[in-house]
């Protein structure tokens, strides 16, 4: 036990000693939150409108002539989903027609929005409502009553671009700690003869290499204390996760990928094969795991095959749990598919992993 | 001094089809310098290397101090020291934190300082191996070997690439280690540095011991045998020129 710490503290002294490997690991991410965090995506495109129509086809004339403000992207669903997504940040304003609801007569509709967090998408959308509803009873009677918008203002979590960003960002941290981070000093140990300097000592291969994954570990623990600190000090991350479930998916992630990285170390000999290797596999996962951006807009096809990826996994959960404050069990698909590719990168470390 | 402490018999190594020893068998007694010469190729490294636990016995047999090395390897290790040929060690630790890690790995405790008085790099302590001279990495490598105090110590060409200074420097380090008790077993391109250093020499060639002797008796086994120098022999030579012109003082860059 004293000489697998002592290992471990000898190699986290060399860890933090690569200006490099620091500078890559662990400051580029938080660079890359940082620098996101200054554009916002938030102030582009469509304001997003939930409907809840609960009258059915006496609002399909509404419901149609909203279709058609190209200032709305059009979200339907039940009051409560609606307002659930209001809540998150996902619409910017749900408007609830209620089952009373006739055009011929005189009556309200309700918009909610949180007029605080987001003034300006709330008066524009009262106004545009309130358009919407004057033309259809002027179009379906002159004379009747005018239909009014009551606005109803509350209080939702306003959810951010940073609050999507950062969990995706740790995810991929971790990722490229496991694999970069892994293969290129062990393939460089390898080279250089070190490790071969260690086996004419009586160390035991099993605790050099659980040094070598203490090590990581401990460095991605860091990074997550860092990233969720820097997030909700600095730059309003709404985090509402339990600690311990951010934990626990992290490590599931370290293991995926650190299984990886020994895998890489295993079959390449020198650091110019890890290079185009590392970046084989972490770069289409980086692009396409949703991590600087949703999934939801890629085509069918790829959107169903990246499903799969563990990036997609350990973002999708970390996500949840961070900005959601899902517990473990709610995610449980991504749990247990990570923990299937954990399987395969492990075995496929453990069979291709060579110390010479 | 006559108690042998590493024995070698009817060694055999293969790589494909080149038979890279094949069939040596030689003993080292107790304090002994001992060299392995020979041209490159010869089968030095792989021998070295197989005593030191580093490659698999194909055929025939190695102890050292009474250790079966193919049936106890960890236990060959624990009282052996190496240095190889290309010794690099961990980048980013200093020669102290180099030196405990690696008593670590033995279960000890070592004193870093006084075993880099020993190879006289104590004031070199706090520094990365990266920042060393040629002939001072080879000297925290002996250094390195030393940590487990270990009964043999095998060092492969270890004055390779050194200036005469250095490589003069090192032989007083080895000479003194050997004072302390331990055995030595070295392999090197230098025929002064074995004529020097090494009470005896194996000189290999093609996988197999061509000779095995005192330095001086191989010579004079030689003139015995009608040999005469072409040229007549200098009472110096160049080498004795570029000391007596740069000193004895070693050098560091």
């Amino acid at each position: 036990m004293r000489l697998k710490w002592k290992m471990t503290l000898a190699s986290l002294k060399m860890f933090f000693r690569q200006r490099e490997a620091i500078l890559w690991t662990v400051l580029f991410p938080l660079f890359v939150i940082i620098l996101f965090s200054f554009i916002k995506f938030d102030g582009l495109g469509r304001m997003h409108l939930g409907i809840a129509n609960e009258a059915g086809g006496r609002a399909g004339a509404l419901t149609e002539a909203l279709q058609s403000v190209k200032t709305f992207e059009i979200f339907e669903g039940t009051r409560e989903s609606e307002l659930r997504e209001l809540e998150k940040g996902e619409r910017d304003v749900v408007l609830i027609i209620p089952e009373s609801f006739n055009p011929a007569l005189a009556g309200s509709v309700t918009a909610f929005a949180d007029v605080e967090a987001k003034p300006r998408e709330a008066q524009l959308a009262s106004l545009v409502l309130q358009r919407a509803l004057d033309e259809l009873t002027f179009h379906q009677a002159p004379n009747a009553n005018r239909l009014l918008l009551k606005t109803e203002p509350v209080k939702t979590r306003n959810l951010t671009y940073i609050d999507f960003l950062i969990p995706g960002v740790l995810s991929m941290a971790i990722m490229q700690m496991g694999i970069f981070g892994v293969a290129f000093s062990f393939v460089s140990l390898k080279k250089r003869g070190i490790l071969r300097r260690l086996w004419v000592t009586p160390i035991n291969p099993g605790d050099f290499i659980i040094a070598q994954i203490s090590t990581r570990v401990i460095a991605i623990l860091i990074q997550m204390v860092l990233m969720i600190g820097v997030g909700m000090l600095f730059l309003n991350l709404h985090f509402v996760g339990n600690p311990l479930s951010i934990v626990v998916i992290g490590l599931l992630g370290a293991v995926v990928f650190l299984g990886f990285g020994f895998s890489l170390a295993g079959i390449s000999k020198s650091e110019d094969q890890v290079a185009p290797l590392a970046n084989l596999i972490s770069l289409p996962m980086m692009l396409l795991s949703g991590v600087f951006f949703s999934r939801s807009n890629l085509p069918g096809v790829l959107h169903a095959i990246t499903g799969f990826f563990p990036l997609t996994y350990l973002a999708d959960a970390m996500r949840s749990v961070a900005i959601d404050g899902a517990t473990l069990f709610q995610v449980g698909p991504q749990l247990a598919g990570l923990a299937a590719w954990g399987v395969v990168s492990v075995f496929i470390a453990a069979r291709m992993f060579r110390w010479e | 001094m006559a108690e042998e402490i590493l024995t070698v018999s009817n060694l055999i190594k293969r790589y494909g089809d080149l038979v890279a020893v094949n069939g040596v068998s030689f003993a080292v007694l107790r304090q002994e310098i001992f060299g392995i010469l020979g041209p490159n190729g010869a089968g030095k490294t792989t021998t070295l290397e197989t005593i030191e636990t580093l490659r698999p016995i194909e055929g025939g047999e190695i102890a050292v101090n009474g250790i079966d090395v193919r049936r106890n390897p960890q236990a060959v290790k624990r009282i052996i020291g190496v240095q190889l040929q290309s010794s690099t060690f961990f980048d980013k630790l200093n020669l102290v934190e180099l030196l405990s890690l690696f008593g670590e790995l033995y279960g000890r405790t070592v004193d870093p300082l006084a075993l880099l008085d020993e190879v006289e790099l104590r004031d070199r302590a706090k520094e990365y191996v990266g920042n060393l001279s040629g002939g001072q990495k080879q000297r925290f490598s002996i250094a390195a070997a030393l940590v487990n105090e270990p009964l043999v110590i095998f060092l492969d060409e270890p004055t390779t690439g050194l200036d005469p200074q250095a490589r003069r420097h090192l032989w007083g380090v080895i000479r003194r280690i050997r004072s302390e008790g331990k055995t030595i077993v070295l392999t090197t391109h230098y025929m002064d540095e074995a004529e020097y250093l090494c009470d005896r020499v194996a000189i290999m060639d093609r996988g197999n011991i061509i000779a095995l002797d005192a330095p001086h008796r191989l010579v004079t086994q030689l003139l015995e045998n009608g040999f005469k120098k072409e040229k007549i022999q200098h009472l110096a030579n160049l080498e004795d020129v570029f000391l007596s012109l740069t000193g004895h003082v070693l050098r560091e860059e």
